[in-house]
């Protein structure tokens, strides 16, 4: 089942959490909405499901109106961050119960019931654990219940709020890559919302970038990632170094270099921001043909596949770039050393937008 | 558990047994000491007398209006204080404050006034007295003024129990309950009242302990009547002010077991809310 | 686009709850106001500071007063002693606590009076030292103090149980003597609880009836508390002059009420709400 987003908006009180926010996600797709806190994802999903209502716009489900319909009517799939597990009841009773609040005439008998249980205890791998009370299983294990719960009735979409949110890192990459796969097997139309980046890039077909309360982009992720279309996406996604300048005469003038405009650009003379990701940048010893800037290296990271270089240019401005392994024991790189710096790619923003301050 | 000496994070032995021998001494003569006394002058005479004083037919009366009143009181109140918590708890809206500061007022009430406030709703010269004369209502002096007396009097315990559980509790369980299909009432019998069950026993047990014991609101209001508007607290007022004394006990040994009875209860269920607590 | 409440109920929630509220507590305690117009403002004055009632007040708020004192200090030290010490009998006593909170106040009358009175249990030992309890103020401090001594247990318990231990390590650390640190980094911490614990000893001793009127003695003038006053009034019918005296209790004790809350609430903020104060732990 699609789902479509049109114009939503959402106030409380005074503060205004989503603004006229339209999205369409297609059936079987799995999305992520991605964001810091207060950009308006949680509470977009809770529209979705029914748990929040819009001041203005409409939810659809399969181009049908839902916006006025309930929220147990809806029928979605809905894991809470907390796993809002009915701590009075087993595991078992937990997923079972969506399948015993049916009205009469739709209710399985118990052994049926039972049967479904135990089928979807065993997907979560969680089969032996029916008895178990939510307070005596690890989070991880909660999670898994919450979801199997969630799936019990057949939802047409599943949604789930920071579902890893409250893990710690190695049982969120197990759970990451098992959601993927579960996904990819059920074919259900999944939206997911989460502060992590990798976590998106990782998982998600498609990526919607939030922003106090507006879309930033959507994209699949390597789009978002490699074309980010507003500063803020940049931002967001991995880490950036920033450079002001202005475009004038057909280039961009950074400091102490000067790069030729990024094909496309309007060439008009206005002040400039200039992101770069640290992997772009290029450390050389000597000065070659191509447009750079001095600077000395203030740290070295080399703990790990990549050697991170933090330097300090003339201006006194702060520089992350990383390296191969390779090319640093290539240069023989220690701290103190003066090198050189040029930018194999970077994307120019002149638009109001630009952010100020040191990248992440 | 071995105690240490005086440190600096402890207080020293000698100090520490005198402050327990003191506490122990305040409560001892406070609690233990009452509590047996009334027991000793029970039995002062007898059992025979007690037997006797206990199985009196004014005393049964009592007994029974007593056990009546609590019948109806406490239901009553544990509905509405159901009511009032879900309210309260789980939404917001203008005026929540003073809600909650109207539904905590029959605690800041004397009993007297608290009793006294039905006279002048329903006696003779009451604002609805006439009315309720000419539909030959008898409410003050009655046993149905007794009974109002004592929910007003006993309604805050069961409200101020669930609102602060309820509200601990969130609404998230019943969210996701309503996510998976449930309607109103399912998600309440199901997710709710299992979730505040001990919370509701604990605010039941203190209600029927009060309305049980409650002696100066339904003195004002029972005019007394021998084995018809006397409850066990009653009785026991009137056998006392005829010096018999043992009698009196005998009934209020009656309501000490009660006493006992609810603090054991109330234990239980206690040890049992703080466990559910811990479940977070 | 309307709003609308995602959990179902609230509209039968509030209504119910308004109506019971309305027909079992705001109608019947408005009478006092609607009874009290049928005086005049001299007849009302004449009546609430005649000298009975005058007396009334004074013994009234004097006993709830001293109890809820002696309640503060000896109601701390139980606590104390509950929390921080292991002992036999501790967790039995622990219950028993409660005991004056579950007992029927006119058997803790008639128990506290057969006790104290000159030939009781207790009170021929007061009696030898000269100082009668029955039947006279002493007494009523008493009975009060009995009625009030689980709240201010109550209240400190919680928040002993909950004191950071690292608070009074660290001043341990720094160099504190135990009283030192008892008295300058643990008892700021329960000044908040006490406080309340007072303030609820102190109202519900205001309007105790069942438990004092035997001991009393209830002599006019002497030993009477208010709510006997107004009880004998409504015996005799005089409904005006007892709604009165009860209006004017009832806005004495929810004066005093509010000054202790506001109390409360400064201590409160100064102390932070049960956060422990600038311990940041791992």
């Amino acid at each position: 089942m699609s789902i479509e987003l049109r114009a939503v908006t959402k106030r409380f009180g005074d503060f205004t959490a989503l603004h006229e926010v339209s999205l369409t996600v297609p059936t079987g797709e799995l999305v992520a909405l991605l964001g810091p806190s207060g950009s308006g994802k949680t509470t977009l999903l809770r529209i979705i499901a029914g748990l929040e209502t819009p001041e203005e716009g409409e939810v659809l489900f399969e181009g049908q109106a839902a916006t006025d319909r309930s929220t147990s009517d809806r029928r979605v799939g809905f894991v809470f961050q907390h796993y809002a597990l009915f701590r009075q009841m087993t595991v078992f009773d937990n997923v079972a119960f969506g399948l015993r609040v049916k009205p009469r005439r739709e209710r399985l008998s118990e052994p049926a019931i039972a049967a479904k249980v135990h089928e979807l205890l065993s997907l979560v791998q969680l089969d032996r654990l029916g008895g178990r009370y939510p307070s005596q299983l690890s989070g991880g294990q909660r999670q898994r219940v919450a979801l199997a719960r969630a799936l019990a009735v057949q939802p047409k979409i599943l949604l789930l709020d920071e579902p890893f949110g409250a893990l710690d890192a190695r049982v969120r990459q197990e759970l990451r890559r098992w959601l993927r796969r579960l996904h990819d097997e059920i074919g259900i139309t999944s939206v997911f919302v989460t502060h992590d980046q990798d976590e998106a890039l990782e998982v998600a077909d498609q990526v919607v970038v939030m922003h106090e309360g507006r879309v930033e982009q959507i994209g699949t992720p390597q789009e978002v990632y490699e074309h980010p279309a507003t500063p803020f996406v940049y931002h967001f996604l991995g880490n950036v170094n920033l450079f002001h300048g202005r475009v004038e005469g057909g280039k961009v003038h950074l400091g102490e270099f000067t790069m030729d405009l990024p094909p496309g650009m309007d060439p008009e003379t206005v002040p400039a921001v200039a992101y770069a990701r640290p992997h772009l940048l290029e450390i050389d010893l000597q000065s070659t043909g191509r447009p750079q800037f001095r600077a000395k290296i203030q740290h070295l990271n080399a703990a790990g596949p990549l050697v991170k270089v933090e330097l300090v240019s003339a201006t006194g401005a702060v520089v992350q770039a990383e390296i191969s392994q390779e090319r640093y024991q290539q240069l023989h790189l220690q701290k103190g050393m003066e090198v050189f710096v040029s930018v194999k790619d970077m994307k120019v923003f002149t638009s109001a937008h630009s952010m100020l301050g040191g990248g992440i | 558990m071995s105690a240490p000496a005086a440190s600096a994070l402890t207080e020293s032995r000698v100090v520490r047994w005198v402050l327990i021998g003191l506490a122990l001494a305040y409560l001892g003569l406070f609690l233990i000491v009452p509590l047996v006394a009334v027991f000793a002058k029970a039995l002062e005479k007898g059992l025979g007398v007690y037997w006797a004083a206990i199985s009196d037919p004014m005393a049964l009366a009592a007994i029974r209006l007593t056990l009546v009143t609590a019948a109806i009181a406490v239901p009553l109140n544990l509905v509405f204080g159901l009511a009032a918590a879900w309210a309260i708890a789980k939404f917001d809206f203008p005026g929540k404050q003073v809600l909650e500061t109207l539904i905590d007022l029959p605690f800041s009430v004397s009993p007297v006034i608290s009793g006294m406030i039905f006279v002048l709703l329903f006696g003779a010269q009451g604002l609805l007295g006439p009315w309720a004369a000419a539909h030959g209502l008898k409410i003050i002096f009655a046993v149905p003024g007794i009974v109002l007396a004592t929910i007003f009097v006993t309604f805050p315990f069961v409200a101020r129990e669930l609102i602060p559980l309820m509200r601990a509790q969130g609404t998230e369980e019943e969210e996701a309950a309503l996510t998976l299909g449930a309607s109103g009432w399912q998600m309440f019998r199901r997710v709710t009242l299992p979730n505040v069950k001990w919370g509701l026993l604990y605010g039941v047990i203190l209600c029927n302990a009060r309305a049980m014991g409650e002696f100066g609101a339904v003195s004002v209001v029972s005019g007394h009547i021998r084995g018809l508007t006397n409850t066990m607290p009653l009785h026991v007022e009137i056998l006392y002010n005829e010096y018999q004394f043992a009698a009196a006990f005998a009934v209020a040994s009656l309501l000490c077991l009660l006493a006992l009875v609810t603090l054991v209860a109330k234990s239980l269920v206690e040890r049992k809310v703080r466990e559910g607590s811990h479940e977070h | 686009m309307k709003a609308r409440r995602i959990l179902p109920g609230f509209g039968l929630a509030m209504g119910s709850t308004l109506l019971y509220l309305s027909l079992i507590v705001l109608i019947p305690l408005s009478t006092v106001l609607v009874k009290t117009t049928s005086l005049t403002g001299h007849q009302f004055w004449t009546i609430v500071t005649s000298p009975r009632a005058l007396a009334s007040y004074r013994l009234s708020l004097g006993a709830a007063l001293a109890a809820a004192v002696v309640n503060v200090v000896f109601g701390g030290l139980v606590a104390w002693v509950l929390v921080r010490y292991r002992f036999p009998g501790r967790r039995l006593l622990d219950g028993l606590v409660d005991l004056p909170f579950a007992l029927p106040t006119a058997v803790a009358g008639i128990a506290l009076t057969t006790l104290y009175a000159g030939n009781g249990w207790i009170g021929r030992y007061a009696a030898r030292i000269g100082v009668p309890v029955a039947y006279t103020p002493l007494g009523i401090v008493v009975v009060l103090a009995f009625i009030g001594l689980p709240f201010v247990v109550r209240t400190v318990q919680p928040v002993l149980q909950d004191l950071d231990v690292a608070m009074e390590e660290a001043a341990a650390s720094l160099g504190a003597t135990r009283w030192h640190t008892i008295r300058r980094v643990i008892l700021p911490e329960l000044t908040p609880a006490l406080v309340t614990g007072f303030a609820l000893a102190f109202a519900r001793g205001l309007g105790e009836y069942g438990s004092v009127i035997f001991i009393a003695g209830n002599m006019p003038m002497r030993t009477e508390i208010t709510p006997l006053l107004i009880m004998i009034k409504l015996e005799q019918f005089d409904y005006a002059g007892a709604t009165a005296i009860a209006l004017v209790f009832l806005t004495l004790s929810f004066t005093l009420l509010l000054g202790v809350n506001l109390l409360q609430h400064r201590a409160r903020g100064v102390h932070g709400v049960g956060e422990p104060s600038g311990v940041v732990l791992a």
